[in-house]
């Protein structure tokens, strides 16, 4: 399956099992803009699977009432770029839900889905990635992919889990990226990282598309320079895996000082976006730069 | 009403114009061919010769004359009342004829309410709580609305609704727990005072950013619809909240998803001190429910039978025929914004005085009971002095007890308490063994 296919195999997965469960947002009906609800609507009913009004704060909003009855909403914002109307509904009310009625309430059984990240020619806003927003946010959780069989895992996940998730999908692996998925429900946990690889020199982190980069910049660092690079997916960015990426005391056993390669602070340009982008070319200079320390 | 119900059944088959003239009547703003979604009726052929419109967007004939139409803000959309300010049943055809020990429990609700406000507000000038809210002149809006639910009925306040839960019959103790934040409030310390919640009576925990509780009551809604449970949401909120974008967003989903629900606000002319003028220009929130497509009226809200027949129909509609209700109460904000206001800044004691003294939800009901014999003077001294007693005890009784344990700072974050968390409380578990003296320790549970 590729990445859409992997989505819409979980959330297809998860209407069987949960009575309960409904998808709504903009476009939901005929498929989605990115054919992630494509046959859901005629399986499981129009009540079950259906096109809101263009409201990203309602979307969220009902989305909330929904889960504090109990019964479990999946909503779809159009894009990850769209999601600030909806960031007062998800800051200062879904993440508050359950500490602020000292669990008298939560609407534990809401995931928000959207679509995510670069794509070549999305400019500013069809290339967004907020999640570092939503990353200092107690009482929610984020959720990054990096491909089809991750991304039906840890959405499965997000959908079962007992607090409001966000699951970010990046759009430029939705066609792209293709591997074996299992057609059955299973689980991929949340808040733990994985290493993809492992290193003894120098560990690099990402999430999502940017995974891919990295694991080409350490066969880069291999065969150039030798060095040994441990790969770690972060795949949950909030509540993260601290333990997999760094000991509390690592500060003092680092020999050069942390990286971070990302794009500049500015907005996602257009027509400059391979300029823009943290590619292996950058990734393998700031590796190389770390190393001659 | 079945007539009503299984027309809008044939609606989704478009049977035509004939239909269509009768469901406008029943449904304002409902569309013939809009309702009818194009890709699945039929393709009708159009007739180069045919003049109607042909507009998905929008059900109606041409017109060759250029008009603008003219808000109306002269003449709103009139006031349902039942009782004259005097308490006197003004159409005997609208009195609900309720029983004794019924209007007699919508009386001692609004009477304890406003007791339980003059102790607490007074208590808060004291210094004994840091904040709060008084609902003066708007208990009609709550006791009157509370009365025409089913107890099970899911309620979306605001913050200014503490009679619905007085009149579910939320005990002093817990409304006074949540003020103090000590260890019997059930919402663990964690919000400002009159934050109220109840899982058991259905009452969602209150939140201060405003309408957020619009969108989240039509959602829950929609879950109660799919789950065929017989129930309605009702969500409450002000004048000032309904100018969000989330109240825009509220309504309209509510209309488009057919959600059984009931919109409730309370335009009590002040958003702190924001009057209504500057509020909004056009004719008050019952104006906007046709725009959206919902059957919509404004009543007296200071008339508890208004308030309680509006709320009743409206729940009995909502629930047989699955589309949201609007009622803009009408009522008047006697009290302050809260503990942190003084609105002498902002409007004439003179102004105050008249809705206290000539037009109160409280006085009027007072009116009608002692017309029908079921009150009295000496059973008004009674009930004041007992009431004031009942409210004086819960209040020493919450004064006296501890503050919950600090632990309760960090639980439910999450459904699990995350590592890190874990090694935050423990952190501060530490730092209190060597500062605890800095600490007010003495009032928390150990």
């Amino acid at each position: 399956m590729n990445l859409f296919q992997a989505i819409t195999s979980a959330l297809d997965n998860s209407l069987a099992k949960d009575p309960t469960a409904v998808i709504f947002g903009e476009d939901v009906a005929f498929g989605g803009v990115f054919r992630c609800t494509v046959g859901l609507r005629d399986k499981y009913g129009k009540d079950r699977v259906f096109n809101t009004p263009l409201c990203e704060q309602g979307i969220v909003g009902f989305g909330i009432g929904i889960a504090v009855t109990g019964a479990t909403a999946i909503a779809e914002i159009q894009f990850a770029d769209y999601i600030f109307p909806a960031f007062d509904q998800i800051v200062n009310e879904a993440a508050k839900y359950r500490y602020r009625s000292g669990d008298l309430f939560n609407c534990g059984s809401l995931t928000i889905r959207a679509p995510w990240g670069c794509v070549g020619h999305g400019a500013l806003y069809h290339s967004q990635c907020p999640e570092a927003f939503f990353a200092h946010c107690p009482g929610i959780k984020v959720v990054i992919p990096r491909s089809p069989f991750q991304a039906k895992g840890l959405l499965l996940s997000c959908i079962e889990d007992k607090n409001p998730c966000i699951f970010f999908e990046p759009k430029i692996l939705y066609r792209a990226a293709v591997e074996q998925v299992p057609v059955e429900p299973y689980n991929i946990p949340l808040s733990q990282a994985e290493v993809i690889q492992e290193g003894s020199d120098v560990t690099l982190v990402a999430w999502g598309t940017q995974v891919h980069v990295i694991r080409e910049v350490a066969s880069m660092a291999r065969e150039k320079l030798g060095v040994s690079c441990e790969v770690i997916d972060l795949r949950t960015i909030v509540p993260w895996d601290v333990d997999t990426v760094c000991k509390e005391e690592c500060f003092l056993h680092l020999e050069a000082p942390i990286s971070r390669v990302c794009g500049y602070d500015t907005p996602f340009p257009h027509i400059f976006e391979p300029f823009y982008i943290p590619d292996k070319w950058k990734c393998y200079d700031a590796l190389r730069k770390m190393i001659n320390y | 009403m079945a007539a009503a119900v299984s027309a809008a059944r044939l609606w989704g088959k478009s049977r035509g114009l004939g239909q269509a003239a009768f469901l406008l009547l029943q449904r304002p703003g409902a569309r013939g061919l809009a309702r009818s979604h194009p890709h699945r009726q039929q393709q009708q052929a159009f007739s180069s010769l045919d003049d109607k419109p042909q507009f998905p967007g929008a059900s109606a004939e041409f017109i060759d004359k250029l008009e603008f139409i003219q808000p109306n803000v002269i003449s709103g959309i009139p006031i349902y009342r039942v009782m004259d300010r005097q308490g006197q049943i003004i159409n005997p055809s609208e009195d609900p004829h309720l029983p004794q020990e019924k209007v007699l429990k919508f009386y001692r609700s609004m009477t304890l309410l406003n007791t339980m406000d003059r102790i607490l507000y007074e208590s808060q000038r004291q210094g004994r709580i840091s904040f709060y809210m008084t609902n003066y002149g708007e208990e009609g809006t709550h006791v009157g609305s509370a009365a025409a639910l089913d107890g099970t009925d899911l309620v979306f306040g605001q913050y200014r609704e503490a009679g619905v839960l007085m009149y579910r019959d939320y005990p002093l103790e817990l409304f006074m727990a949540q003020c103090y934040g000590n260890i019997s409030d059930p919402g663990k310390g964690r919000q400002m005072p009159v934050h109220y919640g109840c899982k058991e009576r259905h009452f969602v925990t209150i939140s201060s950013p405003l309408a957020t509780q619009i969108p989240q009551a039509v959602g829950a809604a929609y879950a109660a619809k799919r789950a065929n449970a017989n129930r309605t949401v009702i969500c409450y909120f002000g004048e000032g909240a309904a100018s969000e974008g989330d109240a825009h967003a509220g309504f309209n989903f509510a209309a488009t998803l057919e959600c059984p629900i009931i919109f409730f606000c309370r335009n009590n002319g002040y958003a702190i001190s924001t009057p209504t003028y500057e509020q909004y220009r056009g004719d008050g929130i019952a104006a906007r429910g046709p725009g959206y497509g919902i059957m919509s009226i404004r009543v007296d809200g200071n008339d508890v039978f208004a308030v309680y027949n509006a709320t009743k129909e409206a729940r009995r509609r909502a629930v047989a025929e699955n589309q949201p209700f609007l009622i803009e109460a009408m009522t008047y904000r006697i009290g302050h914004h809260s503990t942190s206001d003084d609105s002498s800044a902002y409007r004439s004691v003179d102004e105050v005085n008249y809705w206290d003294k000539q037009d109160h939800p409280i006085s009027r009901l007072r009116h009608y009971l002692v017309s029908r014999g079921w009150w009295d003077e000496e059973q008004e001294k009674a009930w004041r002095k007992q009431s004031r007693k009942k409210v004086i005890e819960a209040f020493e009784q919450a004064e006296r007890k501890l503050k919950p344990n600090p632990n309760l700072l960090f639980s439910d974050v999450y459904q699990e308490m995350p590592a890190q968390l874990r090694k935050q409380q423990e952190s501060l578990a530490r730092h209190l063994q060597t500062y605890g003296e800095h600490y007010p320790l003495d009032h928390y549970d150990k």
